[in-house]
């Protein structure tokens, strides 16, 4: 095995939360918990969705909390009816059946609640066609997507649009540009979207909640999107197809603990998942969610949940920029692809 | 890295003076130090005014001495703005009880140099720890080194205490006080502090030009 090959050998080790804990002796208890309740729900939602035809080519997707296995009482049931080819009359389930099956609505995004053609998401990348909702759905079906229903056609459709990404002109041993400049717009669009939202007064009541999950889960979720990106920089195109693939199958904080393990960056992510932890348990206080979702904004100060959500931001965001600045091999991709 | 309004000795009391000088070091991370009860509520009156903190990271430091007991440093601390999100506060002033608990996260521990009783070592600091679950750590590490120069103290303080660090208090010591970072404690301490990146630092002293 030459050095190459090893290192692709390594970085598909996998298994980063529960390494992680293990190695710092912290339970992260409420990752965890999160993870088991997300995966009853699938099973539960898998048995009841079994009674139902499901086309070969169509999966039902859950995506946001519960694709990323953080399940809290909060969370909406966001989820996508996925056919694997082009626009066409008849598609099975629909949407309103696998509504009626799961027990609590999706959020209210054009993004979810609905049918996505992989046509769409994997033709349909930049210029006017690619709007608000087929990026959305296309970062997150790579991003942070289960299957609850059609298994198989949801993997099929998730390394379809890797593959899109990873095509002919990627060069070996270089980040795969394409995709590393899908995962940024889509980042920053999601920033974008949070001030558009702010300025929409129908949308200005639940500012703080939102806010919160930015510096927190989004935050994360991209990272661990652009870690892996960044890390094909080791590896020939072919091996980025076996990386991308099966990295993008795991949790995205199994991604993040992952990379923090490689890089030997063990306190700043201990510290970093430690805070997320901490955050995933407030979000699960009907309460602290309560106190969020009333704040005004100018009332910032007077709030202890938005207080502790913000330090628990900030402490995500140093620990994921210690990772990515204070370590060499790390730092040296940043600098060569992150801004340009 | 930012500055404890504590190096600026010259302008104790002038709270905007103060914070004007730290922000020339930086405008990342600060800590406004009141040592002395009294005059902590200088502090809280500044505070009051609502002034402008351009600080990414901002600490307080709680007072530790001029205190009747811990229920009094407890009435200090809450009449911190809520927006003070980092209150260091030393061990030996927080009595036996759970008395400040309910600043939760708010809080973090300094361990302590060895003219304090109690404080220095990762066991005292794991039964504060169990008295204020959601506190964090700020890690002195000349207070550290005055206790074990070999560094194994310290060692061990940010192995037990990882997870719950926050804040690094950073300089040397003379005579025990608290002077500018000299060059072998600045080779000697930068392993440790290698593993702390992702905290502010804070100068308890000001640092040479070297």
């Amino acid at each position: 095995m030459d050095s190459r090959s090893s290192r692709l050998s390594e970085l598909t080790s996998g298994g980063g939360l529960a390494a992680l804990a293990a190695r710092s002796g912290e339970p992260l208890p409420h990752l965890m918990a999160a993870r088991r309740r997300s995966l009853e729900a699938r099973d539960a939602a898998a048995a009841r969705l079994a009674e139902l035809e499901c086309q070969e080519d169509v999966s039902v997707v859950v995506m946001g909390s519960w694709g990323r296995l953080e399940l809290t009482s909060g969370s909406d049931h966001d989820f996508v009816v996925l056919v694997g080819g082009s626009p066409r009359i008849a598609v099975s389930p629909t949407p309103a059946q696998v509504g009626e099956v799961l027990d609590k609505p999706p959020s209210r995004s054009g993004a979810f609640d609905g049918v996505a053609y992989v046509d769409h998401l994997v033709t349909r990348i930049g210029r006017r066609a690619d709007d608000n909702d087929n990026l959305t759905r296309r970062m997150l079906l790579v991003l942070e997507s289960m299957a609850i229903a059609g298994g198989a056609a949801h993997e099929a459709a998730r390394r379809a649009v890797i593959e899109t990404y990873i095509d002919t002109r990627v060069k070996d041993y270089r980040p795969p540009r394409f995709l590393l400049n899908d995962l940024q717009r889509y980042w920053r669009t999601i920033c974008v979207d949070f001030e558009g939202k702010q300025r929409d007064r129908r949308s200005k009541d639940k500012w703080a909640l939102r806010a919160a999950k930015l510096r927190t889960s989004r935050k994360l979720l991209f990272a661990s999107g652009l870690l892996p990106v960044l890390e094909c920089h080791d590896l020939t195109a072919e091996e980025m197809r076996t990386w991308l693939g099966e990295t993008f199958a795991a949790p995205p904080v199994d991604r993040i603990a992952d990379a923090f393990l490689r890089h030997e960056a063990y306190d700043a992510g201990v510290r970093t998942l430690v805070a997320y932890d901490r955050f995933l348990g407030h979000l699960d206080d009907e309460a602290f969610r309560d106190e969020l979702r009333s704040l005004s904004r100018g009332d910032e100060d007077r709030s202890a949940a938005w207080v502790e959500a913000r330090r628990l931001g900030r402490q995500i965001e140093e620990g994921l920029l210690a990772l990515l600045f204070d370590r060499d091999a790390l730092a040296r991709l940043v600098r060569q692809y992150g801004l340009f | 890295m930012g500055a404890s309004t504590g190096c600026f000795s010259s302008l104790r009391g002038d709270w905007p003076a103060l914070v004007a000088a730290a922000h020339e070091v930086s405008s990342y991370a600060a800590e406004l130090a009141a040592l002395q009860a009294r005059e902590f509520e200088g502090l809280l009156s500044y505070l009051d005014l609502g002034p402008a903190l351009p600080f990414n990271d901002l600490s307080v430091h709680a007072p530790t001495k001029g205190l009747r007991d811990p229920a009094h440093l407890r009435e200090l601390l809450e009449r911190l703005p809520l927006g003070i999100e980092t209150i260091v506060v030393h061990p030996d002033t927080l009595g036996d009880g759970d008395e400040l608990a309910a600043l939760g996260s708010r809080l973090i521990v300094e361990n302590m140099d060895g003219r304090k009783a109690f404080g220095q070592t990762a066991d005292d600091l794991a039964t504060v720890f169990a008295r204020l679950p959601e506190a964090g750590f700020c890690f002195d590490i000349a207070h550290a080194w005055s206790i074990d120069p070999s560094m194994a103290l310290a060692g061990e303080l940010i192995d037990r205490l990882a997870s719950r660090l926050r804040e690094v208090h950073l300089s040397s010591l003379a005579d025990g006080r608290h002077v500018g970072l000299t060059d072998e404690h600045a080779a000697l301490f930068a392993p440790l502090l290698s593993r702390c990146v992702d905290v502010p630092w804070i100068l308890e002293a000001p640092v040479s030009a070297s």
